[in-house]
């Protein structure tokens, strides 16, 4: 990091006062007052367009990696020997060093410490490069810069400030720029900042009208002039600056102007830009850079991040968007004149995954039109609807070749335009004052004279038409609750709608209400009267307009309803019910709007119809307080565990939560509730979520997403996981795992996260037991030979145990051990408890281990001891020494231990048997040439002889056959004992297993599996049977209402939807296209 | 991959699908190794033993090592050892010997005893010392190898405390285990009648482990032996040099007498035995030591009571298992026993456990 930053050289604050007085003037245009503070030297950059040499500013390439060539041994020294094993050794080498101190020599502790430290230092050196290799694959992705009076294909790094970029449709922006000029009318264009905030809708950036003429005018290369902007930071709503053109007054430039790395340029052709931040000052790279330099401080903490964590995950946080859904909207089904459509295709949709995402955005049910075309009594409504789907939204066509494309910020608006052309409505034209739609052939063309716009404070649009016939007709589509109080007292099938919204909604799916009124032509222009004195009021105009709507929108007559999917990612609701049946709780943490995360809440059952709702949405503290403690008292004992209860809350009403004084109610609030639902977040609230019940609970957390705007949560929590999706790769660039899809966590953490655990806690346990025994060993030596410190075995043997003779079996069971299969994992997701609880492995199963290896050690000592004392135990009356007591005690040690490891080994394989025979084998082996090292090599003099006396010894072999039998057997005896007393869930699995090796006995299966069934009803949550006096429970049926538009943007609703001419452009649109780019280029 | 369809223009559907297979590829260069080890899908099995096969396991295990114990008490039971402990029995010498001006006295002290069993085949005569850790850590070091190999008898750098003499002049053989070396010489008479005393023939070599004699120990030559320990001293203790150990038997000499070497090799416990003679099985004594009459007659150097210490000379049979320790013996019996038992605890436990389930089915 600190070479990039090198690198970034600052700019020397020639001029400031100047700049300044020009800053100030902007801001004051701008009516910004928070972005910079004026008692500092204000910070300002200057960036001069197409003069790449007169800007010095940081490349435009990234890099993520640890190391450096330089810093590479200093740094991988400095955390290698920061962690607490390896200072110990290194500690404990620094000792053996000097001479007398060790009884095993100087190097014995050094050689292992440096295989070690070279096998890691190999493993960060790949996983560095891998990580310099994703960088590259960044860098050199390619843009079109104007340079030397043409456009250049160059990769990104190349990308300097001041440079004039091209990027076309779909790419995703090199740098941070100022918008200049776009395909689009007004030079507007859309971008998918989903990456960055986590919303579905895309937002929409307009040029400075001033410039876009500019370049229109096709003088891109005279374009001369300088941008004054801030210096980089952190604030993505932020920023400030002004554009000096020869010739021409300072135009000033926003936010609206801002294109940002990581975002993705939708529905527009091309557009200019002039590049204003690179590298690691773009506002991307710079929040990464924060999250960096977070993570570096904890990552000390981090080294225990290891895959058993997997194993006991207690906490998930999913991000909503690209991780349970798909981003994507379908038109699914729709309520019309009381008569629900769409609802047959559910079963076959689900069965084959290959055809439902073929047919995703299908609308399929022929009843529709069958009913619209054989004269049904409701045929007429159907009309209407569909012409209401048509001509009541903000969307753009755009004809490409026989096909019509529609543009739209809003993904629900163009579902149902889409939905409505499949229906045969075809949406073809708009021109600032009209729509023309074509039926059966037909062209219909509705004259607009308003739109009443949408906002979530109104939670609905109108457009008021005049259709074809001449009427004046006000079509509206808004959320049940809006238009079911406006509906007149004559309208129809109020009750049926209601009914089928409900249904809608227990599905997840989005839904909004369709209806209708027929104005006449006086109480038409009474109100215009009153909008055009609204339109033409300064203050507080957008309040006056909603007053105004208010007014004509009323005595609706409902036509029905429409429900979207908001398409959720393959198996997500059966993943999310295996984890919850897994004990996992799951939180969902989006940025995207409070309706939209509950309807995706419904959607993948995550919560069901029945369960109560908490919505947690107050302006301020003292309402967030009291709300919280309201809730609190009512659950009263239930407090802390689990109920069937949902909680909702806003990121604005979470800023109060998570004050110091009411966190810890909050968190207990939240921990009483099966499901959270977390909407308009920040990046930095989710982090900070999951740093708050990291703190409070000790539990193991992990975060799942896949934009930029999940990187904080997922460096935050104890694991985690990117989704490698098409949102960039910043959030699996971040994550320990990636995996390509939300179902994958079912089996990374059922299955692998078991598996590791299982393995990690063996290993582990595996581990201190055979160190234990054989060091403690010395312990009891010290007792025979006056406590003066010698050992009783040979040096190299000792320095060797855990590298040759012993280090077969831990990595056996690190590797290949498998407490169940696959199949049971899966299928009995409650298995995943046993090892959440950390049953597997605490301090008392540790302990326990402890004590095991100093009963083994103990015998390991004494029969050897009380066998050799007498002396006389060989043949020709020889007599011994310490050493051949060593061997004896070192062979059965190792013995013992391997077969332990056995005795441990509950899923055998080639390499099981391999690492546990081969293992003694070994030891044997090594026994048998090491005594004949000296005086070849002059080591080991004490050894000469050593393996003919101990192998001719009959003594050693009675041992051979006595000690390890009499350490084992006990550990067989308590294994057998717990297995037939203390059956578990995991051991009852385990039986179930490997009886079906070998012969099936169906009716003991069956039972075995009721067993297992029963136990899973255990973790089911009760019905919830609270009552609730806080008004912010919803109990009632959901409703479903869902609709993502663009709000407060730079250009109105209505200024686009006026903005834009498809008849023109339908004739002279590839060619003016093409006269376009040659004008411009 | 899907969320992409969204109004997505035809021409930018082209370059997606280009970066599809980009991504595609860049995929499969990343796909795991489809093999057995990386999917974790070896063949695998678990062990899984019946009751039948647990209760057979625990009782052939206990039954064999019942039987293995029997066997081995029976064998060493079937040892005959005498060991005669001189310590208090020899007390002026030992009193004597605490002070080291008396070094150059001599002290010899007798003790009878009789033998009242034929003891029958070979015999050994073993000393045996109470209290003397030769097992101590900077003891342990206390030699030097090279020397001892005859590669060069003035390596004496691993030695401390007993490198050099005080003249400088480098001890031969150095260190403290050689400068410690026992040195009372035991001689067995079997008293046929009051007047008939006959020396029991004992052999003098044959004493050490085979590699010790032809590999860890090598006199700097045979010829001369005297001329090569030139330049070096005896340790401090010792009466006579290295090349005059054993005057009667000149190839019993230098670093190759047997009961130098057998010294050499330190014991493991504070008390030891160490091999000091054995039969030789001629004339009166072709079958063992007949029953009858013997005297110990001790030439008393090695003090002892200095370090609260004891020492004692043992005369024992051997027979394949060596001596009459019955620890393993023992071991093995109790072992099979408890074994028995916990097949049978296990038999019970499960009987009613069975019983439990069949009464939970009803």
């Amino acid at each position: 990091m600190s070479r990039s930053w090198l690198l970034c050289g600052m700019k020397p604050l020639q001029g400031s006062t100047h700049f300044s007085l020009g800053n100030q003037k902007v801001e004051k245009r701008m009516g910004c007052q928070q972005s910079l503070q004026s008692s500092e030297v204000l910070k300002v950059r200057t960036i001069y367009i197409n003069d790449p040499l007169k800007n010095t500013f940081c490349t435009n390439s990234i890099s993520t990696t640890k190391y450096s060539k330089w810093s590479f041994l200093p740094r991988y020294l400095y955390l290698q020997f920061s962690k607490a094993a390896n200072a110990f050794f290194l500690f404990i080498t620094i000792l053996q060093q000097i001479p007398g101190v060790s009884p095993i020599g100087q190097y014995t502790t050094l050689l292992p410490l440096l295989v070690i430290l070279a096998i890691s230092g190999i493993k960060e050196v790949v996983e560095d490069y891998k990580r310099y290799m994703a960088d590259k694959v960044v860098n050199s992705k390619t843009t079109s810069v104007f340079r030397q009076n043409s456009w250049h294909v160059i990769k990104w790094h190349e990308v300097n400030v001041g440079d004039i970029v091209k990027t076309l449709n779909e790419e995703f922006l090199p740098a941070d720029m100022i918008l200049i000029s776009s395909s689009e009318p007004q030079s507007m264009c859309y971008v998918a900042t989903a990456n960055l905030d986590g919303e579905t809708n895309l937002k929409i950036r307009q040029a400075s009208l001033e410039v876009a003429g500019i370049i229109k005018e096709g003088q891109l290369v005279n374009l001369d002039g300088k941008i004054e902007c801030e210096e980089p930071d952190r604030q993505f709503n932020n920023f400030v600056g002004t554009l000096y053109l020869r010739g021409k007054s300072p135009i000033s430039v926003g936010p609206d102007q801002m294109l940002l790395r990581g975002t993705q340029l939708k529905n527009t052709q091309w557009i200019i830009g002039v590049v204003i931040y690179t590298g690691f000052e773009t506002k991307l790279m710079q929040d990464e850079d924060m999250h960096y330099e977070q993570n570096d401080l904890y990552a000390m903490a981090r080294t225990s991040n290891l895959n058993e964590e997997l194993g006991q995950v207690k906490y998930l946080f999913s991000d909503k968007t690209g991780t349970l859904t798909c981003n994507t909207m379908a038109f699914k089904k729709c309520t019309i004149a009381g008569i629900i459509y769409g609802n047959h295709s559910d079963n076959t949709d689900d069965g084959n995954e290959n055809l439902s995402r073929a047919s995703f955005c299908e609308f399929n049910d022929p009843k529709l039109l069958e009913n619209f075309e054989d004269g049904h009594p409701s045929s007429e409504y159907i009309k209407e609807f569909l012409t209401l789907l048509c001509v009541c939204h903000t969307v753009i066509p755009e004809r490409c070749g026989n096909d019509i494309l529609y543009q739209a910020s809003s993904p629900d608006e163009a579902a149902l335009v889409k939905g409505a052309k499949k229906l045969g409505f075809v949406f073809t034209t708009r021109t600032p004052y009209s729509v023309t739609i074509e039926v059966m052939t037909e062209t219909h063309t509705f004259e607009i004279l308003n739109i009443l716009e949408f906002s979530s404070n109104r939670k609905r649009m109108s457009i008021i038409v005049r259709t074809p016939a001449g009427h004046l007709r006000l079509y509206c589509k808004g959320a049940d609750t809006v238009i079911y109080e406006r509906l007149s007292k004559d309208s129809l099938f109020v009750e049926d709608t209601l009914k089928h919204l409900e249904i809608f909604a227990t599905e997840g799916l989005r839904t909004l209400c369709i209806a209708y009124t027929d104005l006449t032509e006086t109480e038409y222009q009474d109100w215009l009267q009153e909008y055009k004195k609204a339109s033409a009021v300064s203050q507080n105009r957008i309040q006056r307009l909603e007053e105004c709507y208010e007014i004509i929108e009323k005595e609706f007559l409902l036509l029905g309803a429409t429900a979207i999917e908001d398409r959720l990612q393959a198996n997500v609701p059966e993943t999310i019910s295996t984890l919850l049946k897994a004990n996992i709780k799951i939180w969902v943490l989006t940025g995207d709007k409070q309706e939209t995360a509950v309807n995706i809440a419904f959607s993948c059952k995550l919560i069901s119809s029945t369960t109560p709702r908490i919505y947690l949405n107050a302006d301020s503290f003292e309402a967030a307080q009291q709300t919280i403690n309201h809730n609190c008292g009512d659950l009263g004992n239930l407090l802390g565990k689990e109920n069937d209860l949902a909680l909702i809350i806003d990121g604005e009403t979470l800023k109060y939560a998570l004050r110091f004084e009411i966190q810890k109610k909050f968190l207990d609030l939240a921990l009483s509730c099966r499901a959270v639902l977390c909407c308009r977040l920040s990046p930095l609230q989710k982090a900070e979520i999951v740093d708050l019940v990291k703190k409070h609970e000790e539990a193991i957390t992990l975060a799942v997403g896949d934009g930029a705007n999940d990187v904080g949560m997922i460096r935050m929590a104890h694991v985690g996981v990117g989704i490698s999706g098409n949102e960039g790769m910043q959030a699996t660039n971040n994550s320990d795992y990636s995996i390509a899809q939300f179902r994958y966590l079912e089996k990374l953490l059922l299955v692998h996260g078991t598996w590791n655990y299982f393995r990690v806690t063996k290993c582990i346990l595996y581990s201190f037991y055979k160190n234990v025994v054989l060091y403690i060993i010395g312990l009891w030596f010290s007792f025979v030979n006056g406590f003066s410190g010698q050992i009783i075995f040979e040096h190299w043997c000792i320095s060797l145990y855990n590298v040759i003779f012993t280090s077969l079996p831990p990595l056996t069971l690190g590797i290949f051990e498998k407490c169940c299969s696959q199949k049971s994992l899966l299928e009995y997701p409650q298995l995943y408890t046993v090892f959440q609880t950390g049953e597997m492995f605490n301090t008392k199963v540790f302990w326990i281990q402890c004590i095991n290896a100093l009963i083994h050690s103990f015998i390991l000592f004494w029969f050897p001891t009380k066998m050799l004392e007498h002396d006389m135990i060989l043949r020709h009356g020889y007599t011994t020494d310490y050493l051949f007591l060593g061997n004896f005690i070192y062979s059965y040690v190792v013995v013992t231990v391997c077969l332990k490891a056995g005795l441990e080994t509950t899923s055998w394989n080639r390499f099981s048997h391999v690492a546990i025979w081969g293992s003694i084998i070994s030891w044997i082996l090594f026994f048998s040439v090491y005594s004949f090292f000296w005086p070849i090599f002059s080591v080991a003099p004490e050894m000469t002889g050593q393996i003919n006396m101990v192998l001719s010894c009959p003594h050693f072999w009675m041992g051979f056959l006595l000690v390890p039998t009499t350490c084992l057997i006990q550990n067989f005896f308590w294994k057998l004992i717990k297995n037939t007393y203390k059956r578990g869930l995991l051991e009852e699995i385990q039986e179930l297993e490997s009886r079906k090796d070998s012969i099936l006995e169906h009716s003991e299966i069956f039972e075995k599996r009721m067993t297992a069934a029963s136990l899973a009803v255990s973790f089911s949550t009760q019905p919830c049977e609270i009552f609730f006096r806080d008004d912010s429970v919803d109990l009632s049926a959901p409703h479903g209402y869902a609709f993502s538009q663009t709000e407060g943007a730079v250009v109105t609703q209505e200024e686009l939807v006026r903005a834009y001419d498809t008849a023109k452009m339908e004739n002279s649109r590839i060619s003016k296209r093409s006269s376009d780019f040659s004008e411009i280029f | 991959m899907s969320r992409n369809v969204l109004n997505v223009p035809e021409v930018c559907l082209v370059s997606y699908r280009t970066n599809m297979e980009k991504e595609f590829q860049h995929h499969l260069s990343r796909m795991p190794e489809n093999s057995a080890i990386k999917q974790q899908k070896l063949p695998a099995h678990r062990l899984h033993f019946s009751n039948q096969a647990i209760f057979t396991i625990f009782f052939a295990t206990g039954a064999f090592c019942f039987c293995i114990g029997i066997i081995l008490l029976l064998s060493a039971w079937k040892v005959q050892e005498i060991e005669i402990n001189y310590t208090n029995i020899c007390e002026d010498c030992a009193k004597m010997r605490e002070n080291a001006l008396n070094f150059d006295k001599q002290c010899t002290c007798s003790i009878p005893f009789n033998l009242q069993k034929t003891m029958k085949g070979d015999v050994y005569m073993y000393y045996k010392l109470y209290g003397f850790y030769q097992n101590l850590y900077r003891y342990v070091l206390s030699r030097s190898h090279n020397q001892l190999m005859g590669k060069d008898v003035r390596d004496v750098k691993d030695c401390a405390p007993f490198k050099v003499t005080s003249n400088k002049i480098p001890i031969a053989p150095c260190g403290a285990i050689a400068n410690s070396m026992f040195n009372d010489t035991i001689i067995l008479s079997y008293i046929r009648s009051t007047s008939e005393h006959i020396q029991v023939p004992m052999l003098k070599t044959g004493l050490t482990w085979w590699t010790d004699k032809y590999v860890k120990f090598q006199n700097p030559s045979f010829r001369n032996l005297s001329d090569h320990f030139v330049g070096t001293e005896k340790p401090p203790y010792w009466q006579e040099p290295i090349y005059e150990l054993d005057t009667s038997d000149p190839g019993n000499n230098g670093f190759l007498n047997d009961d130098f070497i057998v010294w050499m090799r330190t014991a493991a416990f504070p008390t030891f035995k160490k091999l000091y003679r054995r039969l030789y099985r001629v004339k009166y004594f072709s079958d063992g030591l007949p029953a009858g009459n013997y005297t110990f007659d001790i030439s008393y150097n090695f003090p002892v009571t200095k370090f609260q210490g004891e020492k004692a000379v043992i005369l024992s049979t051997l027979t394949w298992n060596g001596g009459s320790s019955i620890f393993l013996g023992l071991a093995y019996t109790v072992t099979g026993v408890f074994l028995w038992m916990s097949s049978f605890a296990l038999m019970a436990i499960q009987g009613k456990m069975r019983k439990k389930k069949l009464s939970h089915r009803r």
